[in-house]
């Protein structure tokens, strides 16, 4: 094992020259999810607190003056604008307002007489504003439609009880945690593989393939170690880069959350509680063996190709296959699939999404480690048999 | 000592256009022996064989016939002892661009299991000889070919190998890098090494080859000095000789 230690740590020291990739791989993690985040949440906070502070733009057309003195009674809402010129759908679509309200001209006739009157909205839903605009008239005219009846009741001398034989109220008995733990299982393994793969590719690609097409290959077999410790050395170093990664990449996200829930208590706590040392060990403990899954294909690709385009090439479809099978893993009813505890991979993200939603199956567990170990460990076999043959290695 | 009895090697490749895969004999029954303090020639046309035997010679491939033993080992049996013994140079060996001569020599003397201490030394000491010394912390990344090359010669000789294989040493070089590369060699022979070198400069075999092997079509020609070849075909220079078995060669395949 000591020269795989050595290869790797070789591995290792040459990336440690390369400032460019060591800012990529290690420093930008660190930087971009918080940036991302956090630039979206300003935004996101900036829009919300312009929107709050700014009246929604509505044209009213209501001849008999039914709504008129609702939406007036509430000028820092709503700002009636006066007709625009030409068609209403296309003013509404060129923002010059959010809204166009166009009510029955025999509207305060209607409502007199305990009939319904016809109320027309034009909005743009594909614009934030204009939805905004709608969501406040529904408000508004909810509140206005209550009294309406409640006047409606009392004219008729009935119980204003009487529009309302029931009320419903909800009680959210969800565990924050629990909440938190479903939507991490559903993502975390899905986030967990691509970032495994995605990390370690490059690095594998130039580790192998990389190295038969600047001619160093050949300097690492002339030395007395055994070809299998060069090989398992490369696993090792390209194994290693995915698990950085892949941590790296969740640790930056981790600190992203205050950002992406505005600091919420409640979002912290249930993070906390899902991200619990025993969860986080069973994760990482089914990743290992994953990893070396991926590795083992990386490296198997990348030194049986003759140059890096070609490694590329044959590494780069693996990643549709990870999305693939992240997505199948996410979709709904899945999980209620026995069959699947015995798919390698999807199997380890089943079992992930169950550990997180506090339904940990340990026989599920097992079986799915198990395999992903199996698997691993046949793929490395596999491997240094093949790399060992010379026509792989001095395919070039 | 350098021992080769009936080695035999084909590959096997694929014509592209009838998809046929074709057998090619690229070493035909090889026998040769190389003694301590003895510098040995190969010499031969591109695609003769050299390449393949100095690989088969230095454990990077198997013989399919026939057995090769380096001091002492087989090596089929024993690769890892055999490339422990040797140091191994070929053109086709590139460095690692990122790291500086001196951090090369570090890591692969760790690879070689030698002493940190003692590779350090003896690595600052083959860079002096090769008059490389001022730029043991330069990244390789700008050197040019005969520094690179400088820097693959002091890899291959940083474990005190018994036996050196150069394959093609000079290939490439200018004419003051390649008498630093002879000199050395005429060093390695006073050192009692033994070393084989495959080249095509003819005039550098007769300078320091005490033997010369001749290889055409995989087969072995010719094992004898340079001067006693030189005798028995009644040839001035080793490149008449050289011509005299192409031509033989060439008869004997019935081209």
């Amino acid at each position: 094992m000591r020269g795989a230690l050595l290869i790797a740590k070789k591995e290792f020291l040459e990336l440690s020259k390369d400032r460019k990739t060591l800012f990529f791989a290690f420093v930008l993690p660190f930087l971009l999810y918080p940036a991302i985040f956090g630039m979206m949440a300003k935004m996101a906070k900036r829009d919300e607190a312009q929107n709050r502070g700014k009246a929604s733009r509505i044209y009213l057309a209501d001849p008999s003056g039914a709504l008129t003195g609702t939406l007036q009674a509430d000028p820092k809402r709503f700002e009636l604008v006066p007709k625009p010129e030409g068609d209403l759908k296309q003013a509404v679509r060129d923002q010059k307002l959010d809204l166009a309200l166009e009510a029955d001209p025999g509207a305060m006739e209607a409502l007199q007489r305990h009939e319904t009157f016809s109320l027309t909205a034009t909005v743009d839903e594909s614009e934030h504003t204009s939805e905004l605009a709608l969501k406040r008239v529904k408000e508004a005219l909810r509140n206005q439609e209550k009294s309406w009846i409640q006047t409606r009741l009392e004219d008729l001398g009935a119980s204003p009880q009487l529009a309302e034989p029931l009320k419903l109220e909800v009680k959210n008995a969800a565990d924050p945690a629990l909440e938190m733990g479903k939507v991490m299982g559903r993502i975390l393994p899905y986030l967990l593989m691509i970032m495994m793969y995605t990390g370690s590719m490059q690095h594998g690609i130039y580790a192998t393939a990389g190295e038969k097409e600047r001619h160093t290959l050949l300097s690492l077999m002339a030395t007395r170690l055994p070809r299998n410790q060069i090989i398992l050395g490369k696993l090792l170093y390209i194994f290693s880069m995915g698990v950085i990664a892949a941590l790296l990449n969740l640790l930056s996200m981790g600190l992203s959350i205050p950002f992406m829930t505005g600091g919420a208590t409640n979002s912290m706590q249930a993070l906390a509680a899902v991200a619990n040392p025993m969860t986080l060990g069973l994760t990482f403990m089914i990743m290992v063996p994953l990893g070396l899954f991926f590795s083992n294909f990386i490296l198997l690709m990348g030194i049986q190709a003759r140059n890096t385009i070609e490694a590329g090439s044959a590494i780069t479809p693996g990643i549709f296959l990870v999305v693939f099978l992240g997505v199948f893993t996410m979709a709904p009813g899945v999980d209620k699939m026995p069959f699947l505890t015995y798919v390698p991979v999807v199997n380890v993200c089943l079992s992930l999404r169950k550990l997180f939603s506090q339904q940990f199956d340990q026989l599920e567990y097992l079986v799915a480690f198990a395999m992903t170990v199996g698997l691993a460990g046949l793929m490395t076999y596999v491997s240094t048999r093949l790399l060992n043959r010379e026509k792989a290695l001095f395919k070039a | 000592m350098i021992q080769l009895h009936e080695v035999h090697k084909s590959f096997s490749v694929k014509d592209r256009k009838t998809h046929v895969a074709k057998r090619i004999d690229a070493v035909r029954g090889i026998s040769l022996e190389v003694r301590p303090g003895e510098i040995y020639g190969l010499l031969g046309p591109n695609g003769a064989g050299k390449s393949t035997t100095l690989r088969m010679i230095a454990g990077l491939m198997d013989p399919d016939a026939g057995s090769i033993h380096v001091c002492g080992h087989e090596t089929r049996r024993a690769p890892e002892a055999v490339r422990g013994c040797l140091g191994y140079l070929s053109t086709d060996m590139g460095v690692y661009a990122r790291f500086t001569p001196r951090e090369l020599l570090r890591i692969f003397g760790e690879f070689q299991d030698v002493d940190p201490r003692i590779a350090e030394r003896r690595g600052m000491h083959l860079l002096e000889k090769l008059q490389l010394a001022d730029f043991a912390d330069v990244k390789m990344e700008g050197f040019s070919s005969g520094q690179k090359q400088k820097v693959s010669i002091a890899r291959a000789l940083l474990h005190d190998p018994k036996v050196v294989i150069f394959d093609e040493p000079t290939t490439g070089l200018d004419v003051l890098t390649a008498k630093t590369v002879l000199d050395l060699l005429g060093i390695m022979r006073e050192e009692g090494r033994t070393v084989i070198v495959s080249t095509h400069v003819m005039p550098m075999v007769e300078d320091i080859c005490d033997r010369v092997g001749i290889i055409f079509d995989g087969k072995l020609h010719g094992d004898a000095p340079p001067r006693d070849l030189l005798l028995s075909r009644r040839a001035k220079t080793l490149d008449e000789v050289f011509f005299q078995l192409a031509a033989e060669s060439e008869v004997e395949g019935g081209h």
